[in-house]
């Protein structure tokens, strides 16, 4: 398949998404909405704390800011996966998505992309109502931004591959991406730092990727560290990738071929 | 030169019940939906499946279509083998299902069979004129940029028939075409299908409809309880009586059928 090819497809998907997001029209403005409500809770939230808590040196409003608006960026991706297989068992479209000429892999990816590029735009809008509205104050080192943010841009994929396999292997991986997503909220220092855990439970988060991506992005976007202070993440969040993502190709493709032996891909 | 070949193909669907199954006591055990059948359909050939509900029919179209694999035996299309050679055979085959509830029901007729073309590597120059020759040929011109959420069944299924074409696939695969169209659109389909063979598309088509068999095909395999029981060609002055009867025999059903009419009679 040749690049323009890609790129044709590429553009299929993305305006399927987009038709479909502007015809539901109630959902697309509740949506902003409620991220302003939010950040509005947790700017008071963080003024009746007080300025003397300042998690891992930033003051608590930034510190949200960037751990909630990040975190929901990542796991909305991981999540595009999965919906995307569930949506499409559910529309009954999946069969014959997977029959069509194009690598149900490569299908998957791109409608998970198409979701990203959503979740992208949310992420700037929030970041900058913050900014604009609330008047966090951000010191971005751009480079350093735009690499953990390329890791953990491909970390969610790998992620996000292995939970559209699950899907299609037990039809409700919602349940249990559900139960991954909570702990993932307690343990990777979203709302409050790591250092406030237990021991115990402080060495399982560094097992957490998207513990290095938040610490990452919380570096080089709130105090602009150079680029060679992010080496620890960048290495961690490297290996991570170059771990998970084959590692969940090859899940997904079996996975498949056993739905298409057992006869499963239209259950939902 | 055969398009597709079924050779000893065997496909079981085993029912795994859930957790606390004494709560709904689903079906355990598994289904057997095609037992050693091997046929072929020669290129540019209409084959009509014919069979009682569950006799294998469209599990021999999801084979050939790559949707199931089998568990022994090949499954070949146009020479490349669906269990090693899928994304080939996938080139080569469209589908129309049966099922209504297999489109993007937020976008128009248009934009569903916009974006399925842009999967199957219809070059983008081309897709607006295949897409309108599509919606002419099935009917829906007019409906093209309706929402297909707002679809009746009979549109639904023609935009299904739309969507096999519009690859322009050398092998047409067609479950129930009609069941839900009108008279004038079923005759009006059948000969679309004639028109497809002519140009050397490979058609299959499973019905339950004998006159729809004998306006379409060429050869009819007659499939019960997943075992192919009769095959063979339909010339041009097989009649409906003749097929129908060439169906009860093969397949035993009209004793079947007698047994109940005495037993309603009385």
């Amino acid at each position: 398949m040749n690049l323009s090819s890609l790129l044709d497809k590429m553009a299929a998907v993305a305006r399927r998404d987009l038709l479909t997001a502007i015809r539901y029209r109630t959902g697309f403005f509740a949506l902003a909405g409620s991220a302003t409500v939010e950040l509005a809770a947790f700017y008071y939230l963080s003024r009746a704390v007080g300025p003397a808590f300042r998690p891992q040196g930033f003051d608590y409003f930034p510190f949200l800011l960037v751990g909630t608006g990040f975190y929901a960026f990542l796991v909305k991706g991981v999540n595009a996966f999965l919906t995307t297989v569930a949506d499409a068992q559910q529309t009954g479209t999946l069969e014959v998505l997977m029959t069509t000429a194009t690598p149900p892999t490569l299908l998957i990816f791109m409608s998970a992309v198409s979701a990203f590029a959503g979740s992208a735009l949310e992420l700037v809008l929030y970041l900058a109502t913050g900014l604009i509205v609330f008047g966090a104050p951000l010191h971005p080192n751009w480079l350093g931004c735009a690499v953990i943010f390329t890791l953990s841009l491909v970390l969610a994929i790998a992620i996000g591959i292995g939970a559209a396999a699950l899907q299609l292997a037990i039809q409700k991986g919602s349940a249990v991406l559900w139960l991954l997503g909570s702990g993932t909220w307690l343990l990777t220092g979203t709302l409050f730092p790591v250092s406030s855990l237990p021991k115990a439970l402080r060495s399982f988060s560094a097992l957490i990727p998207i513990t290095h991506s938040l610490d990452g992005m919380r570096l080089a976007l709130l105090q602009g560290v150079p680029f060679a202070f992010l080496g620890r993440e960048v290495v961690t969040l490297g290996l991570f990738c170059l771990l998970l993502l084959p590692f969940s190709l090859l899940v997904f493709s079996y996975t498949l071929r056993r739905a298409r032996l057992e006869g499963t891909l239209s259950f939902y | 030169m055969n398009s597709v070949v079924l050779e000893s193909v065997s496909k079981v669907f085993r029912h795994r019940p859930a957790l606390f199954n004494w709560l709904g006591r689903e079906r355990r055990g598994e289904t057997r939906a095609l037992d050693v059948v091997s046929l072929s359909v020669p290129a540019g050939r209409v084959l009509v499946l014919l069979g009682p509900n569950g006799s294998g029919k469209t599990s021999i179209l999801k084979l050939v279509s790559t949707m199931l694999l089998p568990d022994s035996g090949r499954v070949l299309v146009e020479g490349a083998d669906t269990l090693r050679e899928g994304h080939r055979v996938r080139k080569h085959v469209g589908f129309a299902v049966a099922s209504e509830r297999s489109f993007f029901p937020r976008l128009s007729a248009r934009e569903n069979l916009n974006f399925f073309a842009a999967l199957d590597d219809v070059p983008r120059k081309l897709r607006g004129e295949k897409i309108d020759e599509v919606l002419a040929q099935t009917g829906l011109l007019e409906a093209a940029d309706t929402l297909v959420m707002k679809f009746s069944s009979g549109m639904y299924q023609r935009l299904g028939i739309a969507r096999a074409l519009i690859k322009e696939p050398s092998i047409l695969l067609l479950d129930e075409p009609t069941r839900s169209l009108d008279p004038v659109s079923a005759t009006h389909f059948w000969h679309l299908v004639r028109g497809l063979s002519e140009r050397a598309a490979t058609v299959m088509l499973a019905t339950h409809s004998f006159t729809e068999a004998v306006a379409v095909g060429h050869f009819v395999a007659v499939l019960y309880q997943g075992s192919l029981v009769g095959c063979g060609p339909l010339s041009s002055y097989t009649t409906v009586d003749e097929l129908r009867s060439l169906y009860f025999e093969t397949t035993g059903e009209l004793e079947e059928v007698g047994e109940m009419a005495v037993r309603a009679g009385a």
